[in-house]
This record gives C-alpha cells, structure tokens and sequence, in this order.
C-alpha cells in the first residue's frame, strides 16, 4: 500500500473509534444504559490503541510500542467483557 | 515476541466473547444494533489475528488495517441509523 493510502488508514481508525467512543458516551449520558458505559470505555481504549498505532507508525517509526498498544486493546476489551458478566451477577 | 502472542491470543479471546455477548442481546431484544456490535467485534478479532498469524512485513500491514477501519465504520454506521431512527420517530 501506498505510505500515504497507510497514513490515511491509521489516521482513519483513530478517527472512527472516537466518534464511537463520543457518540456511546453521548448516549450513555443520554439514557444511563450501563451496557453503553461499558461500550464507550471500551471504544475509549480502542481510540488510544489507535492513536499509538499512529504515533507509532507515522510519528516515531523507530519507536516500538507494540506491546503498549496490546495492552490499551486488551484493558478496553476486557472493561467491556467485566462489565457485561459483572452486570449480569447483579440481575441474577 | 513470546508476550506479543500471548497477548495477542487474549485480545483475540476477549473479542470473540464481547462478539457472543452482543450477539445474546441480540437474540433477547431483536435490536439491529447489537447485531452490529457483534460483527464489528468479530472483525476486530478477525483483524487482531491476520496480524498475529500472518507475518506480514511493515509495509505489507496496512491492508489489514483495513479490516479495523471497516469495523469501526460499521459501528459509527449502526450507531448513527439508530440516532437517526430515534429522532424521526
């Protein structure tokens, strides 16, 4: 692919995860549904892994964030799989 | 690398369970939304394993990016019909 069609991509994913995470947390504030709570956080952390993935790519190409941006990923992913089971104890 | 993997693995997991919880929300309330979530997860981890398993070369990774972005479209996409939806009721 081309370097700038790349940029444009990398560039594209943080823009999108965060208009997700925006537009869940606009909702949440909206109806208080805690599974939209748990979904913006989520997208939150999928945002910051993306702006690495930029920083990391784009910015400081030399720079190896690889494992960092794992764990944004994963802390995002596995607040939105804890609220969805911890959510669940609670209406059992 | 050892840890990229395992890391990788976990991330993997846990997207395809937020991929079934959504799809159990789905089933319960018939809400297209959740049905999004469900596949968007599923691209994510579909996207999080190319990356994993296929050893792609720097340049040569961009492309599954583009799996990532479609995820994210399609999310934006299901969140904004439903605004929509909503406000011309």
């Amino acid at each position: 692919m081309q370097p700038l069609l790349a940029a444009a991509v990398y560039l594209l994913c943080f823009a999108t995860s965060s208009g997700c995470a925006f537009l869940l947390a606009r909702g949440y504030l909206r109806s208080g549904a805690r599974l939209l709570l748990w979904s913006s956080i989520c997208f939150t952390f999928l945002a910051l892994n993306n702006l690495m993935l930029v920083l990391d790519l784009l910015v400081w190409p030399d720079l190896d964030l690889q494992t960092l941006r794992l764990v944004t990923s994963l802390a995002g992913v596995g607040v939105l799989v804890f609220g969805f089971i911890w959510d669940q104890e609670e209406e059992a | 690398m050892m840890l990229y993997t395992f890391l990788s693995g976990m991330l993997v997991t846990l997207f395809f369970v937020a991929a079934l919880f959504f799809l159990r929300f789905w089933a319960r309330s018939r809400d297209p939304l959740f049905l999004s979530f469900a596949c968007t997860f599923c691209l994510l981890g579909l996207g999080q394993s190319l990356l994993a398993l296929g050893r792609f070369a720097v340049e040569e990774r961009s492309w599954v990016y583009l799996v990532r972005l479609a995820a994210f479209l399609l999310i934006l996409a299901a969140i904004y019909g439903k605004n929509r939806g909503r406000s011309s009721r």
